[in-house]
């Protein structure tokens, strides 16, 4: 008698762990021979680099989700939270390239881990076969809602004549908001100084909503509840296009500043993975994404879809990779 | 509103999900490595089939059941399931090696539930204004804040201050690994990117604690936990007059720290508890099982976690990593968290604040019975508890990031810990220092980016120069009542 609830814990207990150890199983013993027509027989692994429950967790769970249904197979989320994706990248670049390994991509990591020495990044946009875009979610920019600025062209004619006066919020350096600056810099000649939190959104939410920074640089779906609460002034979208999200809002590009920058996420396998593999994948993706339903659903999360497919996204990563290779000498000089 | 709230909150099905929560959160918390908010993260798809106030109280239950499930590693095998427990497994174990398991349990039970609910009760009261407040704590005031908690540390250090401060040195060493947080350059990651974003702290301190603790315990001699008989599982009075005033200051610090967003729930409990070390009456047995050891920083670990709810409603800022998740539940479910919804969505939000109370009230409930069954859980004989141990903290420390390094990680700081326990250094100032030292970096950096290079930040901005008064005031006072205590030949506070 006395073992009894013991003995339920036992049970309960290790029924948890082999669950968990199941969660965390990766598919092993690829095998090269199996031809890509009879792609998937068996489950996927999605690799993503960060943690449970972020935005890219989110849209590759949703997606996941769905692409079991589409590819009738499991599709494994594994969370390898660090470095920025970076060892997510390192373990992607080198998996089997089966179609059976996936990884969540997200721009600019995967682009600055490459550019940037100091990392000593393992693989380079070449170990990848993109495969498609899920989702491209632009840098805002916020001031205090009694702020005298409304408009990029305020923000950039005060930046121009008062250099590194203003100081605007960054999620750390090389993050988007870092680039953002630069090419603010050198786009309108608009100096604005950056405050680093590399230790997250929130530090850096709560810090300008202390009124310890002028400017919330952000991404668009991070600013809906701070619009919401009425904490915030969204002066400007750095796109080429006025955001879904925020339609009354004026682009950089709008008031004639060639500043794109934006946080964007993806897919890919290895390099060398079979074309008809990766093909198929993105395919599904895209059926999927064109589902109202789901549109609805990422929409709802805050996250806005943007389909590219498998040579779309190849062109875009090229280009995002050459925009960000220019920058990198103006993030890094500042720091010296 | 709050009673239309409570009926909606109470339905018989709101009050089935917000049960099965508590116990799905509590068993994944026993598992060190999978906390609440990867508890959370998993489990919303199944509740994306919810109605939105059923989904939101059930992740909510997920959410307390997380961290109370990480109390009971720590007081029972001394493994921190978190940060936020770390440091209760000091007092909590050894109450455990003293037959005293229950009380521990059932204190920390009660002490979260007061902590959750006054900290609740003020989110009902004075959401607005106490957000606000949270926003006056910039980067400086922040690093401020923190001076007094490694001033707090001078109480911590045990028999020397000497292996104290190599204690303490070597957590903020162990803090300094991965990416510098201004100039982006890798910092001792021997340029493997496993290292770059620093060496995460569940693994270490899993070994620290857990691990050493099975290494000190191979001996013969050593002290074994034993279950406690159903009798000793209820508090005495001394233990309730005891615990009394420690649940009163953790529900006050966990409640005010809470409402800084971006702060770990572990910095409440360190903090917590080494004000115990400098203020509760018995301060001198904490560190060999004293009640207030485990009362104060489980009571401010949950203050904590319901005042961090504050900035999610006013502001819409999720405030931790768990509320983060539990933002997402609210869009994936169409509801933008902010102050509006008090008024778009009033039934709603009232139900969600009303199942935090009942939530709370579960907990409680739910737990005091089962600490029965938690402490037999040392009624399985040791030699096969110890193995169990084993296979949990390596999964657990594997579970952190899906990663085998971490598991080298916990075996390398296990033998660090066995060392720290053969030789007497207190594993205390390393715990703090560990928890710690990213913040005050970050806070540092950042003040002096804001100031543009000068430290007169400190000192100009009142608050945080009050913050910097009051770790002076700690400090001196520490430093001058052992000089005097030394004179008059009486033990000093540092010697446990």
């Amino acid at each position: 008698m006395k073992s009894t609830p013991l003995r339920i814990a036992a049970v309960a207990g290790a029924a948890l762990t082999l669950t968990l150890a199941g969660c965390a199983q990766t598919d092993g013993g690829a095998s090269g021979s199996e031809s890509a027509a009879d792609y998937p027989s068996k489950g996927i692994e999605l690799l993503v680099g960060y943690d449970a429950g972020g935005p890219t967790d989110t849209g590759s769970r949703l997606i996941a989700e769905e692409l079991e249904k589409k590819l009738d197979t499991s599709v494994t989320v594994t969370n390898k939270p660090s470095a920025n994706s970076q060892v997510a990248y390192t373990e992607l670049a080198q998996a089997e390239p089966d179609g059976y390994t996936m990884s969540a991509i997200t721009f600019p990591s995967a682009i600055v881990t490459v550019l940037d020495e100091s990392r000593g990044a393992d693989y380079d946009r070449d170990s990848f076969a993109p495969v498609a875009l899920q989702v491209v979610d632009p840098t805002a920019v916020a001031v205090a809602p009694d702020s005298e600025f409304d408009t990029p062209e305020d923000l950039v004619k005060y930046a121009q004549e008062n250099p590194g006066e203003l100081q605007a919020t960054t999620t750390g350096v090389g993050s988007n908001e870092h680039f953002a600056l630069a090419q603010l810099k050198e786009a309108a000649d608009a100096d604005i100084a950056p405050v680093h939190f590399a230790d997250g959104s929130t530090k850096a939410t709560t810090a300008f909503l202390g009124g310890n920074v002028d400017i919330l640089l952000a991404n668009v779906s991070d600013m809906q509840p701070l619009i919401d609460a009425g904490d915030v002034k969204v002066i400007g979208v750095m796109d080429a296009e006025r955001s879904p999200f925020l339609p009354d809002v004026e682009t950089f590009t709008e008031a004639g500043h060639d500043v794109e920058i934006s946080s964007s996420r993806g897919f890919a396998f290895p390099a060398d993975t079979p074309e008809e593999v990766v093909e198929e994948v993105s395919d599904a993706i895209g059926e999927i994404m064109e589902d109202p339903a789901f549109e609805e659903k990422m929409t709802q999360v805050g996250l806005a879809p943007s389909y590219k497919d498998a040579e779309e996204y190849a062109a875009y990563w090229d280009e995002t990779e050459a925009q960000f290779s220019e920058l990198l000498p103006l993030v890094q000089e500042e720091q010296q | 509103m709050l009673l239309d709230g409570f009926g909606a909150a109470l339905s018989p099905q709101n009050l089935a999900f917000a049960l099965i929560g508590c116990l799905l959160g509590t068993i994944l918390g026993l598992l060190p490595g999978i906390g609440s908010t990867a508890g959370m993260a998993i489990l919303i798809p199944l509740t994306l089939a919810l109605d939105p106030a059923g989904a939101i109280i059930m992740l909510a239950a997920i959410f307390y059941g997380g961290a109370y499930g990480g109390t009971i590693t720590s007081v029972l095998l001394n493994i921190p399931g978190e940060g936020e427990s770390a440091i209760t497994c000091i007092d909590g174990y050894q109450m455990t090696l003293k037959g005293r398991a229950g009380v521990a349990l059932t204190t920390a039970g009660i002490g979260s539930f007061i902590g959750g609910t006054v900290a609740t009760l003020a989110l009902v009261i004075a959401a607005e204004p106490l957000s606000r407040l949270g926003l006056k704590i910039g980067p400086p005031e922040f690093f401020s804040l923190v001076l007094i908690g490694l001033a707090l540390l001078v109480g911590l250090v045990g028999r020397s201050v000497l292996l104290g401060i190599i204690s303490a040195t070597l957590g903020l060493l162990i803090a300094m690994v991965g990416i510098d947080p201004v100039m982006g350059m890798p910092r001792f990651t021997f340029g493997d990117p496993h290292f770059f974003d620093g060496i995460s702290y569940v693994p270490v301190l899993v070994g620290l604690f857990g691990l050493g603790e099975l290494l000190a315990t191979s001996g013969q001699a050593a002290p074994r936990p034993t279950a406690p008989t159903l009798r000793e599982l209820i508090p005495s009075r001394m233990d309730a007059r005891r615990s009394a005033p420690s649940i009163a200051r953790g529900t006050v610090i966990g409640g005010l720290v809470g409402l800084i967003p971006g702060v770990s729930s572990a910095i409440s409990s360190l903090l917590a508890y080494s004000t115990e070390k400098k203020v509760a009456r018995h301060r001198d047995e904490l560190g060999t099982g004293a009640i207030e050891g485990v009362a104060a920083p489980e009571t401010a670990n949950n203050s904590h976690s319901n005042a961090a709810f504050i900035p999610l409603f006013t502001l819409g800022i999720p405030a931790s990593p768990a509320i983060a998740v539990l933002m997402g539940a609210f869009l994936q479910n169409g509801i933008t968290p902010g102050p509006t919804l008090f008024t778009e969505e009033p039934e709603l939000i009232w139900t969600v604040i009303a199942s935090l109370f009942v939530g709370n009230l579960l907990l409680l409930l739910l737990n005091v019975p089962l600490v029965s069954l938690w402490t037999r859980i040392l009624a399985i004989p040791y030699s096969v508890l110890r193995a169990v141990i084993f296979a949990f903290i390596v999964i657990g420390s594997y579970a952190v990031s899906n990663s085998v390094i971490d598991i080298y990680i916990m075996v390398a700081f296990g033998v660090i810990g066995f060392v720290f326990r053969q030789v007497g250094l207190p594993l205390a100032p390393l715990v703090l220092t560990l928890i710690l030292g990213p913040f005050l970096e970050s806070a540092l950096r950042q003040s002096l980016q804001l100031s543009r290079g000068s430290f007169s930040i400190f000192v100009d901005r009142p608050l945080s120069l009050a913050f910097l008064v009051v770790a002076a005031v700690i400090l001196l006072a520490s430093v001058f009542s052992a000089s005097l205590k030394r004179r008059a030949g009486l033990p000093t506070d540092a010697e446990v």
